[in-house]
Protein backbone atom coordinates (compact mmCIF):
# COMPACT_ATOMS: atom_id res chain seq x y z
CA UNK A 1 0.00 0.00 0.00
CA UNK A 2 1.28 3.20 -0.77
CA UNK A 3 1.24 6.12 -3.33
CA UNK A 4 4.31 4.81 -4.87
CA UNK A 5 6.45 8.19 -3.83
CA UNK A 6 9.42 7.19 -2.06
CA UNK A 7 10.93 9.18 0.79
CA UNK A 8 13.24 11.67 -0.01
CA UNK A 9 15.03 10.96 -2.82
CA UNK A 10 17.32 13.33 -4.78
CA UNK A 11 14.68 12.92 -7.74
CA UNK A 12 14.27 16.40 -8.72
CA UNK A 13 16.20 17.16 -11.86
CA UNK A 14 16.73 20.81 -10.34
CA UNK A 15 19.56 20.34 -8.62
CA UNK A 16 22.68 23.24 -9.24
CA UNK A 17 24.45 22.43 -12.43
CA UNK A 18 27.33 24.42 -13.67
CA UNK A 19 27.64 24.72 -17.49
CA UNK A 20 29.70 27.07 -19.69
CA UNK A 21 27.86 30.51 -19.55
CA UNK A 22 26.65 31.38 -22.87
CA UNK A 23 26.29 35.08 -25.12
CA UNK A 24 23.29 36.58 -24.00
CA UNK A 25 23.86 38.84 -20.62
CA UNK A 26 24.43 38.52 -17.24
CA UNK A 27 21.27 37.19 -17.12
CA UNK A 28 21.12 34.65 -19.64
CA UNK A 29 24.07 32.90 -18.04
CA UNK A 30 23.24 32.99 -14.60
CA UNK A 31 20.00 31.41 -15.27
CA UNK A 32 21.73 28.88 -17.75
CA UNK A 33 24.43 28.12 -15.37
CA UNK A 34 22.15 27.78 -12.28
CA UNK A 35 18.79 25.93 -13.73
CA UNK A 36 19.02 23.00 -12.86
CA UNK A 37 16.39 21.38 -15.84
CA UNK A 38 17.39 20.46 -18.76
CA UNK A 39 14.12 21.63 -20.38
CA UNK A 40 14.79 25.55 -19.59
CA UNK A 41 18.56 25.11 -21.01
CA UNK A 42 16.90 24.22 -23.78
CA UNK A 43 14.65 27.08 -23.59
CA UNK A 44 17.00 29.68 -23.34
CA UNK A 45 19.25 28.71 -25.82
CA UNK A 46 22.72 30.29 -26.24
CA UNK A 47 21.96 33.48 -27.98
CA UNK A 48 18.36 33.55 -29.25
CA UNK A 49 15.85 33.85 -26.63
CA UNK A 50 14.95 37.15 -25.06
CA UNK A 51 14.66 36.66 -21.30
CA UNK A 52 11.02 37.67 -21.28
CA UNK A 53 10.34 34.09 -23.25
CA UNK A 54 12.79 32.37 -21.07
CA UNK A 55 11.16 33.83 -17.73
CA UNK A 56 7.80 32.50 -19.23
CA UNK A 57 9.67 28.76 -19.23
CA UNK A 58 10.90 29.13 -15.94
CA UNK A 59 7.50 29.83 -14.66
CA UNK A 60 6.04 27.32 -16.61
CA UNK A 61 8.49 24.44 -15.01
CA UNK A 62 8.65 25.69 -11.54
CA UNK A 63 5.13 27.45 -10.28
CA UNK A 64 3.66 23.71 -10.15
CA UNK A 65 6.40 23.27 -7.41
CA UNK A 66 6.02 27.31 -5.25
CA UNK A 67 1.85 27.29 -5.51
CA UNK A 68 2.67 23.64 -4.40
CA UNK A 69 4.50 24.98 -1.34
CA UNK A 70 2.61 28.09 -1.00
CA UNK A 71 -0.92 25.97 -0.79
CA UNK A 72 0.35 23.34 1.89
CA UNK A 73 1.58 25.99 3.74
CA UNK A 74 -0.94 28.61 4.23
CA UNK A 75 -3.81 26.08 2.88
CA UNK A 76 -5.50 29.13 1.50
CA UNK A 77 -6.12 28.67 -1.82
CA UNK A 78 -6.18 32.80 -3.05
CA UNK A 79 -3.23 33.36 -0.67
CA UNK A 80 -1.21 30.71 -2.27
CA UNK A 81 -2.17 32.31 -5.70
CA UNK A 82 -1.23 35.63 -4.94
CA UNK A 83 2.09 34.56 -3.25
CA UNK A 84 3.18 32.17 -6.27
CA UNK A 85 2.46 35.38 -8.38
CA UNK A 86 4.20 37.64 -6.23
CA UNK A 87 7.13 35.17 -5.87
CA UNK A 88 7.33 35.04 -9.80
CA UNK A 89 7.20 38.73 -9.85
CA UNK A 90 9.92 39.33 -7.28
CA UNK A 91 12.52 36.79 -9.42
CA UNK A 92 12.03 38.80 -12.64
CA UNK A 93 12.52 41.83 -10.38
CA UNK A 94 15.22 40.70 -9.16
CA UNK A 95 17.03 38.15 -11.66
CA UNK A 96 19.84 40.80 -11.83
CA UNK A 97 20.94 40.07 -8.53
CA UNK A 98 20.56 36.37 -8.45
CA UNK A 99 23.55 34.67 -6.84
CA UNK A 100 25.35 31.28 -7.94
CA UNK A 101 25.33 29.77 -4.50
CA UNK A 102 21.78 27.56 -5.11
CA UNK A 103 19.85 26.19 -8.02
CA UNK A 104 17.30 28.11 -9.62
CA UNK A 105 14.48 26.22 -7.81
CA UNK A 106 16.06 26.71 -4.24
CA UNK A 107 16.77 30.60 -5.04
CA UNK A 108 12.71 30.35 -5.94
CA UNK A 109 12.13 28.82 -3.05
CA UNK A 110 13.34 31.77 -0.71
CA UNK A 111 11.04 33.97 -2.29
CA UNK A 112 8.40 31.80 -1.51
CA UNK A 113 9.27 31.14 2.51
CA UNK A 114 9.85 34.90 2.94
CA UNK A 115 7.01 35.62 1.34
CA UNK A 116 5.10 33.68 3.02
CA UNK A 117 6.44 34.26 6.26
CA UNK A 118 4.81 37.56 5.13
CA UNK A 119 1.49 36.33 4.48
CA UNK A 120 0.93 34.71 7.73
CA UNK A 121 2.36 37.61 9.82
CA UNK A 122 -0.14 40.00 8.03
CA UNK A 123 -2.95 36.89 8.48
CA UNK A 124 -2.63 37.12 12.36
CA UNK A 125 -4.29 41.01 11.80
CA UNK A 126 -7.03 39.66 9.76
CA UNK A 127 -8.74 37.43 11.80
CA UNK A 128 -12.20 37.96 9.98
CA UNK A 129 -10.61 36.49 6.71
CA UNK A 130 -11.85 33.37 5.60
CA UNK A 131 -9.58 31.17 3.59
CA UNK A 132 -11.03 29.43 0.38
CA UNK A 133 -10.36 26.25 0.46
CA UNK A 134 -12.08 24.20 -1.33
CA UNK A 135 -10.46 20.65 -0.55
CA UNK A 136 -7.75 19.04 1.56
CA UNK A 137 -5.25 16.52 1.18
CA UNK A 138 -6.95 13.75 2.61
CA UNK A 139 -10.01 14.07 -0.01
CA UNK A 140 -7.23 14.11 -2.48
CA UNK A 141 -5.97 10.87 -1.15
CA UNK A 142 -8.20 8.24 -2.42
CA UNK A 143 -8.22 9.82 -5.93
CA UNK A 144 -4.41 9.52 -6.08
CA UNK A 145 -5.00 6.25 -5.36
CA UNK A 146 -7.71 5.42 -7.43
CA UNK A 147 -6.09 3.96 -10.21
CA UNK A 148 -4.32 1.15 -8.24
CA UNK A 149 -5.81 -2.21 -6.21
CA UNK A 150 -6.79 -0.51 -2.88
CA UNK A 151 -9.31 -2.35 -0.76
CA UNK A 152 -11.83 -0.17 1.34
CA UNK A 153 -9.84 -0.81 5.02
CA UNK A 154 -6.51 0.34 2.81
CA UNK A 155 -8.03 3.39 1.75
CA UNK A 156 -9.74 4.25 5.09
CA UNK A 157 -6.23 3.77 6.69
CA UNK A 158 -4.54 5.58 4.01
CA UNK A 159 -6.81 8.37 4.55
CA UNK A 160 -6.49 8.50 8.22
CA UNK A 161 -2.64 8.68 7.69
CA UNK A 162 -3.01 11.43 5.64
CA UNK A 163 -4.75 13.74 7.86
CA UNK A 164 -3.04 12.55 11.01
CA UNK A 165 0.17 14.05 8.73
CA UNK A 166 -2.11 16.94 7.99
CA UNK A 167 -2.95 17.95 11.07
CA UNK A 168 -0.32 17.52 12.78
CA UNK A 169 1.41 19.41 10.31
CA UNK A 170 -0.89 21.92 10.61
CA UNK A 171 -0.01 22.41 14.07
CA UNK A 172 3.66 22.81 14.12
CA UNK A 173 5.37 26.45 14.61
CA UNK A 174 5.71 28.02 11.20
CA UNK A 175 9.83 27.35 10.97
CA UNK A 176 9.32 23.68 11.88
CA UNK A 177 6.15 23.05 8.86
CA UNK A 178 8.93 25.10 6.47
CA UNK A 179 11.63 22.58 7.03
CA UNK A 180 8.98 19.71 6.79
CA UNK A 181 7.20 21.03 3.68
CA UNK A 182 10.58 21.26 1.61
CA UNK A 183 11.87 18.60 3.37
CA UNK A 184 9.15 16.23 2.73
CA UNK A 185 6.91 17.07 0.12
CA UNK A 186 9.44 19.14 -1.95
CA UNK A 187 12.38 16.46 -1.72
CA UNK A 188 14.50 19.17 -0.94
CA UNK A 189 18.26 17.99 1.09
CA UNK A 190 19.09 19.60 3.75
CA UNK A 191 21.60 21.84 2.68
CA UNK A 192 18.89 23.38 0.04
CA UNK A 193 16.48 23.92 2.73
CA UNK A 194 19.37 25.90 5.06
CA UNK A 195 19.60 28.05 1.79
CA UNK A 196 16.04 28.68 1.24
CA UNK A 197 15.14 29.39 4.85
CA UNK A 198 18.20 31.26 6.03
CA UNK A 199 18.59 29.15 8.82
CA UNK A 200 22.35 27.03 9.69
CA UNK A 201 21.90 23.78 8.56
CA UNK A 202 22.09 22.31 12.06
CA UNK A 203 18.93 24.22 12.81
CA UNK A 204 17.06 23.16 10.01
CA UNK A 205 18.06 19.35 11.46
CA UNK A 206 16.69 20.48 14.60
CA UNK A 207 13.11 21.31 13.15
CA UNK A 208 12.63 18.11 11.22
CA UNK A 209 13.71 16.09 14.37
CA UNK A 210 10.91 17.97 16.61
CA UNK A 211 8.72 18.03 13.59
CA UNK A 212 8.56 13.90 12.62
CA UNK A 213 8.61 13.74 16.60
CA UNK A 214 4.81 15.61 16.34
CA UNK A 215 4.27 13.11 13.33
CA UNK A 216 5.10 10.16 15.12
CA UNK A 217 2.90 10.67 17.84
CA UNK A 218 0.05 12.11 16.08
CA UNK A 219 0.56 8.14 13.88
CA UNK A 220 1.28 6.68 17.03
CA UNK A 221 -2.78 6.84 17.69
CA UNK A 222 -4.16 6.20 14.55
CA UNK A 223 -1.33 3.66 13.00
CA UNK B 1 15.99 -1.22 24.04
CA UNK B 2 14.66 0.89 20.46
CA UNK B 3 15.23 3.43 18.43
CA UNK B 4 15.20 6.53 20.21
CA UNK B 5 13.42 9.12 18.35
CA UNK B 6 16.32 11.39 17.08
CA UNK B 7 17.67 7.72 15.22
CA UNK B 8 14.36 7.03 14.09
CA UNK B 9 14.45 10.77 12.20
CA UNK B 10 17.78 9.89 11.43
CA UNK B 11 16.66 7.10 9.68
CA UNK B 12 14.08 8.80 8.10
CA UNK B 13 16.20 11.92 6.72
CA UNK B 14 18.98 9.67 5.31
CA UNK B 15 20.90 6.20 5.25
CA UNK B 16 20.27 5.27 8.85
CA UNK B 17 23.40 4.73 10.98
CA UNK B 18 25.10 1.57 11.22
CA UNK B 19 24.15 1.17 15.21
CA UNK B 20 20.57 1.89 14.12
CA UNK B 21 20.31 0.37 10.70
CA UNK B 22 21.81 -3.11 12.76
CA UNK B 23 19.11 -2.47 15.12
CA UNK B 24 16.50 -1.76 12.51
CA UNK B 25 17.63 -5.67 10.87
CA UNK B 26 17.14 -7.20 14.43
CA UNK B 27 14.29 -5.00 15.81
CA UNK B 28 10.58 -6.11 14.31
CA UNK B 29 8.97 -3.12 16.39
CA UNK B 30 11.26 -0.63 15.17
CA UNK B 31 11.24 -1.55 11.40
CA UNK B 32 7.61 -1.89 11.26
CA UNK B 33 7.86 1.96 12.78
CA UNK B 34 10.22 3.30 10.97
CA UNK B 35 8.41 0.80 7.60
CA UNK B 36 5.59 2.84 8.56
CA UNK B 37 6.81 6.37 9.50
CA UNK B 38 8.12 6.13 5.95
CA UNK B 39 5.11 5.00 4.37
CA UNK B 40 2.88 7.51 5.68
CA UNK B 41 4.99 10.11 4.83
CA UNK B 42 5.16 8.66 0.99
CA UNK B 43 1.21 8.99 1.28
CA UNK B 44 1.30 12.31 2.41
CA UNK B 45 3.35 13.96 -0.20
CA UNK B 46 1.77 12.11 -3.04
CA UNK B 47 -1.88 13.48 -1.59
CA UNK B 48 -0.41 17.03 -1.44
CA UNK B 49 0.89 16.53 -5.03
CA UNK B 50 -2.33 15.33 -6.19
CA UNK B 51 -4.01 18.03 -4.04
CA UNK B 52 -2.09 20.54 -5.57
CA UNK B 53 -2.37 19.79 -8.85
CA UNK B 54 -5.82 19.63 -8.54
CA UNK B 55 -6.51 23.05 -7.00
CA UNK B 56 -3.89 24.83 -9.42
CA UNK B 57 -6.28 23.64 -12.25
CA UNK B 58 -9.33 24.96 -10.49
CA UNK B 59 -7.36 28.43 -9.64
CA UNK B 60 -6.06 28.53 -13.43
CA UNK B 61 -9.48 28.21 -14.88
CA UNK B 62 -10.82 31.12 -13.51
CA UNK B 63 -8.03 33.74 -13.20
CA UNK B 64 -7.57 33.50 -17.32
CA UNK B 65 -10.47 35.46 -17.74
CA UNK B 66 -9.58 38.13 -14.91
CA UNK B 67 -6.56 38.42 -16.69
CA UNK B 68 -8.15 39.26 -19.61
CA UNK B 69 -10.29 41.86 -18.33
CA UNK B 70 -7.57 43.36 -16.84
CA UNK B 71 -5.58 43.70 -19.75
CA UNK B 72 -8.38 45.10 -21.74
CA UNK B 73 -8.72 47.33 -19.23
CA UNK B 74 -5.51 48.37 -18.65
CA UNK B 75 -4.79 48.31 -22.70
CA UNK B 76 -7.95 50.79 -22.71
CA UNK B 77 -7.45 53.23 -19.68
CA UNK B 78 -6.41 56.01 -22.12
CA UNK B 79 -9.31 55.62 -24.09
CA UNK B 80 -11.66 55.32 -20.70
CA UNK B 81 -10.25 58.64 -19.43
CA UNK B 82 -10.74 59.97 -22.54
CA UNK B 83 -13.85 59.29 -23.37
CA UNK B 84 -15.10 60.34 -19.57
CA UNK B 85 -13.43 64.04 -20.34
CA UNK B 86 -15.41 64.29 -23.11
CA UNK B 87 -18.40 63.20 -21.18
CA UNK B 88 -18.18 66.12 -18.67
CA UNK B 89 -17.04 68.27 -20.99
CA UNK B 90 -20.46 68.20 -23.09
CA UNK B 91 -22.11 67.87 -20.16
CA UNK B 92 -20.82 71.08 -18.46
CA UNK B 93 -21.62 72.49 -22.00
CA UNK B 94 -24.97 71.38 -22.44
CA UNK B 95 -26.45 71.65 -19.31
CA UNK B 96 -25.81 75.41 -18.50
CA UNK B 97 -27.30 75.86 -22.05
CA UNK B 98 -30.59 73.55 -21.73
CA UNK B 99 -31.24 75.24 -18.70
CA UNK B 100 -30.88 78.64 -20.32
CA UNK B 101 -32.93 77.76 -23.33
CA UNK B 102 -35.56 76.56 -21.59
CA UNK B 103 -36.15 79.52 -19.21
CA UNK B 104 -35.76 82.03 -22.44
CA UNK B 105 -38.91 79.34 -23.91
CA UNK B 106 -40.71 79.74 -20.58
CA UNK B 107 -40.53 84.04 -20.81
CA UNK B 108 -41.43 83.87 -24.25
CA UNK B 109 -44.55 82.36 -23.59
CA UNK B 110 -45.82 84.46 -20.69
CA UNK B 111 -45.01 87.49 -22.96
CA UNK B 112 -47.43 86.03 -26.02
CA UNK B 113 -49.97 84.78 -23.12
CA UNK B 114 -49.89 88.77 -22.26
CA UNK B 115 -49.60 89.75 -26.01
CA UNK B 116 -52.93 87.41 -26.60
CA UNK B 117 -54.63 88.88 -23.48
CA UNK B 118 -54.37 92.42 -24.25
CA UNK B 119 -54.99 91.53 -28.18
CA UNK B 120 -58.16 90.22 -27.73
CA UNK B 121 -59.66 92.74 -25.30
CA UNK B 122 -62.03 95.49 -27.81
CA UNK B 123 -61.72 98.39 -25.32
CA UNK B 124 -59.18 99.55 -23.05
CA UNK B 125 -59.62 98.37 -19.44
CA UNK B 126 -60.62 101.75 -18.43
CA UNK B 127 -63.47 101.77 -20.61
CA UNK B 128 -64.86 98.03 -19.84
CA UNK B 129 -67.78 99.51 -17.83
CA UNK B 130 -68.95 101.24 -20.46
CA UNK B 131 -68.95 98.89 -23.06
CA UNK B 132 -70.93 96.50 -20.61
CA UNK B 133 -74.17 99.49 -20.60
CA UNK B 134 -73.93 100.09 -24.19
CA UNK B 135 -73.83 95.85 -24.98
CA UNK B 136 -76.90 96.22 -22.41
CA UNK B 137 -78.83 98.65 -24.21
CA UNK B 138 -78.61 96.99 -27.66
CA UNK B 139 -79.53 93.91 -26.19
Amino acid sequence: MGLAVPVPADSEPTKARRSTPPAGGPRLSKLMELSATSGLERAIGTNVATFAGDFEELVRLYRPKVFRFALASLRDLDAAESVTQDCFLRAYQASGSFRQDCSLQTWLMQIAVNLIRDQIRSRRFQFWRRARLTAKPVDAAGHALADGACSPEDQALLNERVAAIWEAAGQLPERQRTVFLLRFVEDMDLLEIACATGMKEGTVKTHLFRALRAVRERLGGTA
Amino acid sequence: MHLSSEQMSECILGPAGSDAARHLAECPACRAEFATLREAIGEFRGAVRYWSEREAQSVLVVPARTEETRSWIAAHQLAFALALATIFLLASILVPWYQHHQSAAANDAALLNQVDAQVSRTAPSSLEPLMKLVVERQQ
